[in-house]
């Protein structure tokens, strides 16, 4: 018995110490029975590094409407400053990105419309004049890329804006919809993703084929998208006449690798054991591959939730979800190993009543440096992150 | 308040253009239906349905044509239909706001169609996924509104039958 513990150790090291996290922070001040903070946004974008600071994004109603808030923490301090309140009407869905030296881009929906802010210190800046939600950002360097869905007649549609960046202040450079033909049902929850060779790829959900679909184009300078393709590999459609086809949502993107894209999303072709993640990969020839999927078979035959990927210039890897398959929805990562995503392994601080993992993962130098955050849902609610490796060099 | 009712509705048709709820019924969606149920002391039928989803379409066709049964769920329900991919929010008895996708997590919802049944107050009395048919529902309205559900669990009720 204890020769089959010890073999069950040794085949276990190598997962669980390739990730050795620091203790979890909490980035919310205020907590209460009533409280609810919320991590949702297009592409995941909660969580940034900007120099020595780490900058998280949240929504909660503790005003008595929902709003949004940033909180930041430097590397020698040992906890979150006071959060700062980016909006004054009811605000959802907000992401964040880092400028470098300790400056983030904000975004959010507020009001029924997009906006954006460069912090410390700058102005908002309102990117829609008509209804838009679920924005999401990506930047290199002083490159800045938003994308948000728009009401465009009776459906939403996906719209990028590249926008200029002056001291404190943004600008908006050109904004256009990625398809010129007004849609014919609805888009959303569009993910962006900056490549080595400065190419966008966007990707959303789509119900054009009367059914929800993830969907991709391509810019090599933003300024105008090929036709979108599926991220999906998987041709559903009706049976025997009835429906349309399975579902699949929530794309999420990340740069990957000299020149590469990597996509995940939630994807229902196995109906009767809920959502699972499924990846696909654009090695630099801006068409994405076939499907793979990622979590291991113990959680084959249960819903994953929250998909996000992390992609590092090293070619490493690492998609992320929640599954509930300890009993309680812990969050759990997965590395990509070439040809298949390896074991899953949970997330030591984000075990219990937890949900909505969101990242940052440093693009350079320390490939396997990650932030990770969630939020405890046990009341009171609390948003949390932490870091791998645990020392103190997870900075960029 | 005329004006309220008739925003109220507006938005659904728009929403419902895009989601599959069973064509006639007065579903309505969940924000609504809660406020409705507080008002009328109905409990509540939440219909959590995908868009495009073949089995939704199945029971839509198969079962829910029944118009007797339609009667019975128009007249003794809030009737609430929510997409489950949908970014649309709503706000769950505790105050917190959610989307219809998120609502889906909580429920831990695996499969379309998922039939849940909430007191007046959005409490959940017991959810049920998949294919139903006419007795199926007549068996549940009875669970239900018979106040079973508060000695027995449904399987008990139905004496083992799913």
């Amino acid at each position: 018995m204890r020769t089959l513990a010890l073999l069950l150790a040794v085949l276990a090291w190598p997962a669980q110490g390739a990730w050795q996290w620091s203790a979890p922070l909490t980035v919310n001040s205020v907590q209460g029975a009533a409280i609810f903070p919320h991590l949702e946004s297009a592409n995941r974008r909660g969580v940034a590094v900007s120099g020595d600071t780490v900058g998280v994004v949240w929504e909660d109603n503790r005003s008595g409407s929902p709003q949004c808030y940033l909180a930041t923490k430097s590397a020698a301090a040992a906890n979150f400053q006071q959060e700062i309140r980016l909006s004054q009407s009811d605000c959802y869905e907000p992401v964040v990105i880092a400028l470098g030296a300790g400056r983030f881009v904000a975004a959010w929906e507020e009001a029924g419309k997009v906006h954006a802010r460069v912090l410390p210190g700058g102005a908002t800046l309102k990117l829609s004049d008509i209804e838009a939600a679920q924005i999401t950002l990506a930047a290199d360097g002083d490159t800045i890329y938003a994308a948000w869905a728009e009401q465009a007649g009776r459906f939403r549609r996906i719209v990028v804006a590249r926008l200029m960046l002056k001291a404190d202040a943004l600008d908006v450079k050109t904004v256009q919809p990625v398809e010129a033909a007004m849609p014919s049902d609805e888009q959303g929850w569009p993910a962006l993703a900056l490549a080595g060779d400065g190419s966008v790829t966007v990707a959303w959900e789509d119900r054009r084929n009367r059914h929800t679909v993830p969907m991709v184009s391509h810019s090599p300078d933003g300024s105008g998208f090929a036709a979108p393709e599926r991220l999906t590999d998987h041709m559903s459609g009706s049976v025997d006449g009835l429906g349309a086809g399975t579902g699949a949502m929530r794309p999420a993107l990340a740069a990957w690798g000299e020149q590469g894209i990597a996509a995940v999303w939630l994807d229902k072709r196995d109906f009767l054991s809920g959502y699972d993640v499924y990846a696909a990969f654009d090695t630099g020839t801006r068409r994405f591959g076939k499907n793979v999927g990622v979590q291991d078979s113990f959680g084959d035959n249960m819903a994953q939730w929250h998909a996000l990927i992390v992609g590092a210039a090293d070619g490493s890897l690492v998609a992320l979800w929640d599954d509930a398959r300890d009993g309680t929805p812990d969050v759990w990562l997965s590395d990509w190993e070439g040809e298949a995503f390896g074991d899953n392994v949970a997330v030591p601080g984000g075990q219990g009543q937890v949900s909505n993992p969101i990242r940052w993962r440093r693009s350079m130098l320390q490939a396997r440096c990650m932030w990770c955050g969630w939020i405890a849902m046990r009341q009171p609610a609390r948003a949390s992150v932490m870091h791998a490796p645990s020392g103190s060099d997870c900075w960029s | 308040m005329k004006k309220y009712l008739l925003w109220i509705g507006l938005l659904f048709a728009a929403a419902t253009a895009w989601a599959d709820p069973p064509p006639g019924y007065p579903f309505v969606d969940y924000n609504a239906g809660l406020a409705a149920a507080r008002a009328s002391g109905k409990p509540i039928f939440l219909y959590f349905g995908r868009y495009g989803c073949a089995w939704c379409d199945h029971t839509n066709k198969k079962t829910f044509s029944d118009p007797a049964l339609k009667k019975l769920y128009s007249d003794h329900y809030v009737l609430v239909y929510v997409d489950s991919e949908s970014g649309r929010r709503v706000t769950l008895p505790s105050g917190e706001r959610i989307t219809e996708a998120e609502l889906g997590v909580r429920l831990n919802a695996f499969a379309t169609p998922l039939f849940v049944y909430l007191t007046p107050a959005g409490e959940k009395i017991v959810q049920i996924p998949g294919f139903k048919t006419v007795q199926d529902f007549r068996d549940y309205d009875r669970y239900v509104r018979g106040g079973h559900y508060k000695q027995q669990t449904l399987l008990e009720f139905l004496g083992g039958k799913s």
